[in-house]
């Protein structure tokens, strides 16, 4: 049985409002109203994985997250992770769980965050040696030694989402959520992140499910990615397939130094003060054949080779599959 | 057991990262509780008996009142303010560690201030209990005891209605609000002197009477009901049983919040 494993999942939310026109009956009437939030969504993840998943907000990303931690209970379909209802079953899920919301903490605010890393020993029953030796890895490794005495609050944004990670991995948990773990760090602050959670990965064999809105994010770290949309699963496999098969237009950016004549250019140009804008469909088009017509044109100054973004591939998505 | 005195010494460490503004709303309270007991003092002063009630006597039933709301207060923030909770998100959280829901949610959160009306409880029963010459006995300790724990676990389950309500709609928790400050302000006073539905409403339904006033009595030495002595040892556990069964009921709510995702 796969470490994770779900089947026709579907979560419906129900929402009861006062109905708009009805005078005093607005006080016992109600309407009810039934929001799929999650259809039917079926997949596997097996042990050590590291999947992204991606989507635009309203997709399900965070009903399904809700779901496989067992914050929710499903309206319809089974759910196991590493053999247990994460809903049914709890406490016992919760134990090898490890979940970092990055704009919500899990830690306390106002005390040092040593403090909150005893707090969670007690939380998770860790023996005292077993959490200072895991604490004393996670510590050199996200380098957390010299904010360690200092209170949540204080920390910058990049220093609490380490902090963040160090406290959901310190009773070394077996699946790790990760819900926008690189939202408003720095580059380097990102490039380290990355390099740990795939250290974490490799060493532990943590299985890690990521959201994000980072396509960064997603090449450095996923080679599996499933997209959502609608509250529907609607591709799940690896990165780079998607990205061809729907990264089917693509940017040139060129500025020329002095002038330029674009006539025998036969992608599509628009202007952009100095720059030109080359839309082009490499399918059609093959870079190969559109880079000499571009040479041509002029000295060229610059050039930037743009793939679309990750909403860009998504809306486009939603195009195809007429949703 | 070890997790509940890290949760409490940290929230204590906590609140002392605000020291002075901590200081001042201790003494707000304070003042504020005081204040509510000079308004008792001076109306007796005018009357001097309420029902068959002495003013010392209406000073130690409100003192046990005052003392066992700021305990609940202080110890049970987590609940009383509950609607935080859900509106921050964070009971998500909580669902996600291996603990049990409703001892994380009462770990969670303290209310310090507190101290300041439970001071000014505790001053008030002492100060009655030395005016009525009270002889106190092991027993009677042990009962004033028992009364402050069953009392506060009742508080708790009327607190723990409103925290309920929180997971169906937020509109309606004024309305519980009777039951709990209502309830305060009502039964500072001994039951007997309200008419029967209050009566019964504050004996039966949210059984303060029977956590507090009955035994309370009992200590007083002007029992309300007439019964064995041993019952009045009895009647507080009411409190438990009460908070035990809207524990049952928060436990249910959090199971339709979880297949509604409010």
């Amino acid at each position: 049985m796969p470490f994770i494993d779900v089947n026709h999942l579907s979560k419906v939310y129900v929402r009861h409002n006062a109905p708009k026109n009805g005078g005093l009956s607005r006080l016992w009437k109600r309407e009810t109203q039934r929001i799929p939030a999650l259809t039917d969504a079926t997949f596997s993840i097996e042990r050590g994985e590291l999947v992204g998943l991606i989507g635009p907000n309203g997709a399900g990303k965070s009903t399904t997250v809700k779901l496989l931690t067992g914050i929710l209970t499903p309206t319809e379909g089974s759910c196991t992770v590493d053999g247990r209802s994460p809903w049914a079953d709890r406490k016992a899920h919760v134990k090898h769980l490890g979940a970092v919301f990055g704009q919500r903490t899990q830690l306390w605010w106002d005390v040092p965050i040593r403090d909150s890393f005893l707090l969670l020993r007690d939380i998770y029953g860790l023996e005292q040696a077993k959490w200072q030796k895991r604490l004393d890895e996670l510590v050199g490794a996200l380098e957390l030694e010299t904010f360690l005495n200092a209170p949540l609050r204080q920390l910058s944004l990049g220093q609490r989402m380490r902090a963040e990670l160090c406290g959901s991995l310190l009773h070394e948990p077996s699946l790790l959520f990760l819900d926008e773990p690189t939202i408003g760090l720095d580059a380097v602050s990102k490039l380290k992140l990355r390099a740990f959670l795939r250290e974490e990965n490799r060493t532990r064999g943590t299985t890690i499910l990521l959201t994000t809105h980072d396509m960064e994010d997603m090449l450095a770290l996923c080679s599996r990615v499933m997209v959502l949309g609608h509250g529907r699963l609607l591709y799940d496999g690896q990165l780079d397939a998607l990205l061809h098969k729907y990264d089917t237009v693509h940017t040139l950016r060129v500025s020329y130094d002095g002038g330029a004549d674009l006539a025998g250019v036969t992608a599509e140009v628009s202007r952009d003060g100095d720059t030109y804008i080359l839309t082009y469909e490499p399918a059609k088009l093959p870079t190969s054949e559109l880079l000499p017509q571009v040479l041509a044109a002029g000295r060229v100054r610059e050039m930037t080779l743009k793939e679309q973004n990750v909403d860009e591939l998504i809306a486009r998505m939603y195009r195809e599959m007429a949703l | 057991m070890r997790y509940v005195i890290h949760s409490v010494k940290m929230l204590m460490k906590s609140a002392m990262q605000y020291r002075s503004s901590l200081l001042m709303q201790v003494i707000a309270q304070f003042v504020m509780t005081g204040g509510e007991m000079m308004a008792v003092t001076v109306l007796l002063s005018r009357f001097r008996v309420v029902g068959h009630w002495g003013a010392a006597e209406i000073m130690f039933f409100f003192g046990v009142m005052q003392a066992s709301f700021a305990l609940t207060e202080l110890f049970g923030r987590g609940i009383a303010a509950f609607q935080g909770f859900i509106g921050r998100g964070e009971f998500d959280s909580l669902l996600l560690r291996p603990k049990p829901l409703l001892l994380q949610v009462v770990c969670s959160q303290l209310d310090p201030r507190r101290l300041g009306s439970f001071l000014v409880g505790a001053a008030a029963i002492l100060i009655a209990a030395t005016r009525l010459e009270i002889v106190w006995t092991a027993g009677k300790l042990l009962l004033m005891a028992e009364v402050a724990v069953c009392s506060v676990l009742l508080l708790l389950g009327l607190f723990l209605i409103e925290a309920t309500m929180c997971f169906f709609s937020v509109k309606s928790i004024e309305m519980v609000n009777v039951l709990t400050y209502g309830g305060r302000s009502t039964c500072q006073y001994p039951v007997d002197i309200f008419p029967a539905p209050i009566r019964l409403l504050f004996t039966y339904a949210a059984p303060v009477a029977l956590c507090m006033h009955w035994p309370v009595s009992y200590v007083l030495g002007q029992p309300m009901v007439q019964m064995a002595a041993g019952w009045y040892y009895v009647t507080p556990l009411a409190g438990m049983v009460f908070f035990a069964l809207m524990a049952c009921v928060w436990y249910w709510g959090v199971r339709r919040y979880r297949s509604t995702g409010t």
